[in-house]
Protein backbone atom coordinates (compact mmCIF):
# COMPACT_ATOMS: atom_id res chain seq x y z
CA UNK A 1 0.00 0.00 0.00
CA UNK A 2 2.97 2.66 0.94
CA UNK A 3 4.74 1.51 -2.48
CA UNK A 4 1.76 2.17 -4.51
CA UNK A 5 1.12 5.40 -2.44
CA UNK A 6 4.68 6.51 -3.29
CA UNK A 7 3.83 6.02 -6.84
CA UNK A 8 0.97 7.90 -6.93
CA UNK A 9 3.15 11.15 -5.22
CA UNK A 10 5.83 10.39 -7.49
CA UNK A 11 3.90 10.03 -10.91
CA UNK A 12 1.12 12.52 -9.22
CA UNK A 13 3.23 14.91 -8.16
CA UNK A 14 5.45 15.00 -11.76
CA UNK A 15 1.74 15.56 -13.48
CA UNK A 16 1.56 18.45 -11.40
CA UNK A 17 4.62 19.82 -12.21
CA UNK A 18 4.21 18.93 -16.01
CA UNK A 19 0.86 20.86 -15.61
CA UNK A 20 2.19 24.23 -14.17
CA UNK A 21 5.40 24.33 -16.61
CA UNK A 22 2.89 23.47 -19.07
CA UNK A 23 1.09 26.51 -18.11
CA UNK A 24 3.87 28.61 -17.80
CA UNK A 25 5.21 27.98 -21.08
CA UNK A 26 1.80 29.40 -22.44
CA UNK A 27 1.56 32.51 -20.08
CA UNK A 28 1.13 35.43 -21.77
CA UNK A 29 2.97 38.03 -19.31
CA UNK A 30 6.51 37.40 -17.49
CA UNK A 31 5.10 37.84 -14.05
CA UNK A 32 2.46 34.92 -14.83
CA UNK A 33 5.49 32.54 -15.71
CA UNK A 34 7.19 33.36 -12.90
CA UNK A 35 4.14 32.86 -10.64
CA UNK A 36 3.29 29.21 -12.41
CA UNK A 37 7.02 28.21 -12.21
CA UNK A 38 7.08 29.08 -8.56
CA UNK A 39 4.61 26.83 -7.89
CA UNK A 40 6.36 23.96 -9.24
CA UNK A 41 8.41 24.47 -5.94
CA UNK A 42 5.31 23.33 -4.14
CA UNK A 43 5.70 19.72 -5.45
CA UNK A 44 9.06 19.06 -5.46
CA UNK A 45 8.59 17.11 -1.49
CA UNK A 46 5.92 15.51 -2.72
CA UNK A 47 8.09 14.24 -5.55
CA UNK A 48 10.92 13.79 -3.67
CA UNK A 49 8.66 11.10 -0.86
CA UNK A 50 7.30 9.13 -3.70
CA UNK A 51 10.91 8.68 -5.28
CA UNK A 52 12.26 7.61 -1.98
CA UNK A 53 9.43 5.35 -1.31
CA UNK A 54 8.66 3.70 -4.11
CA UNK A 55 12.92 2.69 -4.56
CA UNK A 56 13.40 1.97 -0.59
CA UNK A 57 9.85 -0.19 -0.62
CA UNK A 58 10.22 -1.36 -3.76
CA UNK A 59 13.44 -3.34 -3.23
CA UNK A 60 12.25 -4.49 0.27
CA UNK A 61 9.07 -5.89 -1.71
CA UNK A 62 11.49 -7.83 -4.39
CA UNK A 63 12.99 -9.28 -0.96
CA UNK A 64 9.61 -10.27 0.53
CA UNK A 65 8.16 -11.94 -2.74
CA UNK A 66 11.31 -14.13 -3.33
CA UNK A 67 11.83 -12.07 -6.81
CA UNK A 68 15.44 -12.21 -8.21
CA UNK A 69 17.34 -8.62 -8.10
CA UNK A 70 18.98 -9.53 -11.58
CA UNK A 71 15.56 -10.09 -13.05
CA UNK A 72 15.20 -8.35 -15.90
CA UNK A 73 12.03 -5.88 -14.73
CA UNK A 74 13.95 -5.08 -11.35
CA UNK A 75 17.15 -4.03 -13.13
CA UNK A 76 15.18 -2.14 -15.55
CA UNK A 77 12.90 -0.48 -13.06
CA UNK A 78 15.76 1.11 -11.07
CA UNK A 79 17.76 2.36 -14.29
CA UNK A 80 14.58 4.35 -15.46
CA UNK A 81 14.24 5.68 -11.79
CA UNK A 82 17.54 6.69 -11.81
CA UNK A 83 17.16 8.35 -15.49
CA UNK A 84 14.25 9.85 -14.39
CA UNK A 85 15.61 11.33 -11.08
CA UNK A 86 18.68 12.83 -13.09
CA UNK A 87 16.92 14.16 -16.37
CA UNK A 88 13.53 15.78 -13.47
CA UNK A 89 16.28 17.88 -11.91
CA UNK A 90 18.58 19.11 -14.35
CA UNK A 91 15.16 20.06 -16.56
CA UNK A 92 14.05 21.29 -12.61
CA UNK A 93 17.43 23.65 -13.23
CA UNK A 94 16.32 25.13 -16.65
CA UNK A 95 13.31 25.79 -14.97
CA UNK A 96 14.41 27.83 -12.35
CA UNK A 97 16.87 29.55 -14.73
CA UNK A 98 13.45 30.54 -16.59
CA UNK A 99 11.81 31.36 -13.56
CA UNK A 100 14.92 33.73 -12.03
CA UNK A 101 14.67 35.34 -15.85
CA UNK A 102 10.76 35.72 -15.49
CA UNK A 103 10.63 37.38 -12.16
CA UNK A 104 13.24 39.77 -13.40
CA UNK A 105 11.57 40.84 -16.60
CA UNK A 106 8.20 41.23 -14.30
CA UNK A 107 10.02 43.46 -11.76
CA UNK A 108 10.96 45.44 -14.74
CA UNK A 109 7.59 46.31 -16.55
CA UNK A 110 6.49 42.97 -17.27
CA UNK A 111 7.24 42.95 -20.71
CA UNK A 112 8.17 39.77 -22.14
CA UNK A 113 11.96 39.67 -23.84
CA UNK A 114 13.43 37.24 -26.87
CA UNK A 115 15.67 35.89 -24.02
CA UNK A 116 12.37 34.36 -22.09
CA UNK A 117 10.96 32.97 -25.17
CA UNK A 118 14.11 31.31 -26.31
CA UNK A 119 14.60 29.64 -22.61
CA UNK A 120 10.64 28.38 -22.04
CA UNK A 121 10.80 27.09 -25.70
CA UNK A 122 14.75 25.37 -25.61
CA UNK A 123 14.23 21.49 -27.08
CA UNK A 124 16.93 20.31 -24.64
CA UNK A 125 16.02 21.82 -21.37
CA UNK A 126 11.85 20.74 -21.91
CA UNK A 127 12.91 17.49 -23.66
CA UNK A 128 15.00 16.71 -19.97
CA UNK A 129 11.46 17.11 -18.14
CA UNK A 130 9.42 15.38 -20.66
CA UNK A 131 11.93 12.41 -20.92
CA UNK A 132 11.90 12.39 -17.30
CA UNK A 133 8.06 12.04 -16.95
CA UNK A 134 8.18 9.24 -20.21
CA UNK A 135 10.84 7.01 -17.56
CA UNK A 136 8.08 7.35 -14.70
CA UNK A 137 5.69 5.94 -16.68
CA UNK A 138 7.45 3.48 -18.03
CA UNK A 139 8.39 2.45 -14.64
CA UNK A 140 4.57 1.89 -13.90
CA UNK A 141 4.16 0.07 -17.43
CA UNK A 142 7.76 -1.95 -16.02
CA UNK A 143 5.60 -2.97 -12.51
CA UNK A 144 2.06 -4.18 -14.24
CA UNK A 145 3.93 -6.53 -17.40
CA UNK A 146 7.35 -7.55 -14.90
CA UNK A 147 8.77 -8.48 -18.09
CA UNK A 148 11.49 -11.66 -17.38
CA UNK A 149 9.91 -11.89 -13.77
CA UNK B 1 4.61 -5.26 -7.17
CA UNK B 2 1.65 -3.16 -8.15
CA UNK B 3 -0.44 -6.67 -8.86
CA UNK B 4 1.67 -9.61 -8.05
CA UNK B 5 -1.16 -12.45 -8.77
CA UNK B 6 -3.56 -11.85 -12.12
CA UNK B 7 -3.67 -12.84 -15.29
CA UNK B 8 -1.82 -11.55 -18.41
CA UNK B 9 -5.12 -10.21 -19.91
CA UNK B 10 -5.79 -7.87 -17.12
CA UNK B 11 -2.64 -5.67 -17.32
CA UNK B 12 -4.08 -3.40 -20.13
CA UNK B 13 -7.05 -2.32 -18.29
CA UNK B 14 -4.85 -2.17 -14.90
CA UNK B 15 -2.19 -0.36 -16.48
CA UNK B 16 -4.82 2.27 -17.91
CA UNK B 17 -6.56 2.53 -14.31
CA UNK B 18 -3.91 3.74 -12.93
CA UNK B 19 -2.56 5.85 -15.43
CA UNK B 20 -5.62 7.92 -15.34
CA UNK B 21 -5.87 7.57 -11.83
CA UNK B 22 -1.71 9.22 -11.29
CA UNK B 23 -3.03 11.85 -14.05
CA UNK B 24 -6.60 12.55 -12.06
CA UNK B 25 -4.24 12.82 -8.91
CA UNK B 26 -1.55 15.03 -10.45
CA UNK B 27 -4.41 17.20 -12.01
CA UNK B 28 -6.54 17.76 -9.02
CA UNK B 29 -3.43 18.46 -6.92
CA UNK B 30 -2.42 21.30 -9.60
CA UNK B 31 -6.15 23.15 -9.12
CA UNK B 32 -5.53 22.28 -4.95
CA UNK B 33 -1.90 24.37 -5.94
CA UNK B 34 -3.13 27.05 -8.19
CA UNK B 35 -6.67 27.85 -6.08
CA UNK B 36 -4.73 27.72 -2.89
CA UNK B 37 -2.24 30.29 -4.34
CA UNK B 38 -5.11 32.87 -5.61
CA UNK B 39 -5.95 32.59 -1.86
CA UNK B 40 -4.17 35.88 -0.57
CA UNK B 41 -4.45 37.12 -3.98
CA UNK B 42 -8.08 36.42 -5.74
CA UNK B 43 -7.79 39.05 -8.55
CA UNK B 44 -5.25 37.16 -10.26
CA UNK B 45 -7.32 36.56 -13.18
CA UNK B 46 -4.37 33.95 -14.61
CA UNK B 47 -5.02 31.79 -11.93
CA UNK B 48 -8.32 31.06 -12.63
CA UNK B 49 -7.90 30.41 -15.79
CA UNK B 50 -5.42 27.76 -15.07
CA UNK B 51 -7.91 26.23 -13.01
CA UNK B 52 -10.24 25.79 -14.97
CA UNK B 53 -8.52 24.91 -18.42
CA UNK B 54 -6.47 22.04 -15.91
CA UNK B 55 -10.02 21.01 -14.87
CA UNK B 56 -10.82 20.32 -18.60
CA UNK B 57 -7.65 19.75 -20.49
CA UNK B 58 -6.35 17.26 -18.08
CA UNK B 59 -8.57 16.13 -15.21
CA UNK B 60 -12.08 15.52 -17.14
CA UNK B 61 -10.10 13.02 -19.70
CA UNK B 62 -7.98 11.52 -16.93
CA UNK B 63 -11.32 11.06 -14.74
CA UNK B 64 -12.77 8.81 -18.15
CA UNK B 65 -9.48 6.83 -18.65
CA UNK B 66 -9.56 5.85 -15.11
CA UNK B 67 -13.18 5.03 -14.94
CA UNK B 68 -13.93 3.16 -18.21
CA UNK B 69 -11.02 0.99 -17.74
CA UNK B 70 -12.03 0.55 -14.01
CA UNK B 71 -15.20 -0.64 -15.62
CA UNK B 72 -13.37 -3.16 -18.10
CA UNK B 73 -11.21 -5.03 -15.21
CA UNK B 74 -14.55 -5.39 -12.85
CA UNK B 75 -15.75 -6.76 -15.78
CA UNK B 76 -12.82 -8.95 -16.46
CA UNK B 77 -12.55 -10.28 -12.65
CA UNK B 78 -16.08 -11.37 -12.58
CA UNK B 79 -17.95 -9.37 -9.62
CA UNK B 80 -21.33 -9.27 -9.75
CA UNK B 81 -21.92 -6.48 -7.65
CA UNK B 82 -23.57 -8.27 -4.60
CA UNK B 83 -20.77 -9.46 -1.62
CA UNK B 84 -18.27 -6.77 -3.58
CA UNK B 85 -15.41 -6.41 -1.30
CA UNK B 86 -15.29 -2.91 0.68
CA UNK B 87 -12.07 -1.89 -1.44
CA UNK B 88 -14.22 -2.16 -4.46
CA UNK B 89 -17.26 -0.27 -2.67
CA UNK B 90 -14.79 2.73 -1.64
CA UNK B 91 -13.39 2.56 -5.28
CA UNK B 92 -17.05 3.20 -6.92
CA UNK B 93 -17.94 5.49 -4.61
CA UNK B 94 -14.38 7.46 -4.99
CA UNK B 95 -15.53 6.90 -8.66
CA UNK B 96 -19.31 8.02 -8.91
CA UNK B 97 -19.58 10.54 -5.98
CA UNK B 98 -15.92 11.72 -7.46
CA UNK B 99 -17.63 12.74 -11.45
CA UNK B 100 -20.05 15.04 -9.12
CA UNK B 101 -17.46 16.73 -7.74
CA UNK B 102 -15.33 16.87 -10.78
CA UNK B 103 -18.40 18.45 -12.38
CA UNK B 104 -19.31 21.04 -9.99
CA UNK B 105 -15.68 22.00 -9.45
CA UNK B 106 -15.06 22.21 -13.08
CA UNK B 107 -18.44 24.55 -13.24
CA UNK B 108 -16.84 26.96 -10.07
CA UNK B 109 -13.73 26.98 -11.93
CA UNK B 110 -15.37 28.20 -14.90
CA UNK B 111 -17.78 30.70 -12.67
CA UNK B 112 -14.08 32.10 -11.27
CA UNK B 113 -12.95 32.87 -14.77
CA UNK B 114 -15.61 34.41 -15.99
CA UNK B 115 -16.39 36.77 -12.50
CA UNK B 116 -13.13 37.02 -10.97
CA UNK B 117 -14.99 36.79 -7.31
CA UNK B 118 -12.88 35.67 -4.86
CA UNK B 119 -15.58 33.07 -3.23
CA UNK B 120 -15.32 31.17 -6.79
CA UNK B 121 -11.84 30.80 -6.51
CA UNK B 122 -12.12 29.33 -2.17
CA UNK B 123 -15.30 27.38 -3.39
CA UNK B 124 -12.52 25.95 -6.13
CA UNK B 125 -9.88 25.73 -3.35
CA UNK B 126 -12.71 23.87 -0.85
CA UNK B 127 -14.19 21.23 -3.72
CA UNK B 128 -10.53 20.38 -4.94
CA UNK B 129 -9.16 19.74 -1.58
CA UNK B 130 -12.29 17.41 -0.48
CA UNK B 131 -11.77 15.80 -4.26
CA UNK B 132 -8.48 15.28 -3.92
CA UNK B 133 -8.55 13.50 0.13
CA UNK B 134 -11.37 11.31 -1.70
CA UNK B 135 -8.75 10.18 -4.11
CA UNK B 136 -6.17 9.57 -1.50
CA UNK B 137 -8.85 7.63 0.42
CA UNK B 138 -9.75 5.39 -2.67
CA UNK B 139 -5.76 5.09 -3.70
CA UNK B 140 -5.10 3.82 -0.11
CA UNK B 141 -8.31 1.28 0.15
CA UNK B 142 -7.61 -0.40 -3.37
CA UNK B 143 -3.89 -0.64 -2.89
CA UNK B 144 -4.52 -1.83 0.39
CA UNK B 145 -7.62 -4.11 -0.45
CA UNK B 146 -9.67 -3.12 2.47
CA UNK B 147 -12.11 -5.55 3.58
Amino acid sequence: MFHITGAFLFIGGSVTAAVLNTLALRAALPSETALHLRLIRWTLPLIGIGMALTLVLGLWLVHTDHYSYGSFWVIAAVVLWVVSSALGGLGGRHQEKARKLAERLAAAGDASSDELRTLLRDPKGNAMSWVAGLAAVLILVDMIWKPGA
Amino acid sequence: MIAAIRPHAWDVPLFLHVLGAMVLVGAVLAVVVLALAAWRQPTLAVLARSSFWTLLVAAVPAYVVMRGAGQWIYSKEGFSGSNDPTWLGIGFLAGDLGLLLLLVTTGAAFWWMRSGKAIAGRLVAGLSCVYLALLTVAWLAMSGKWS
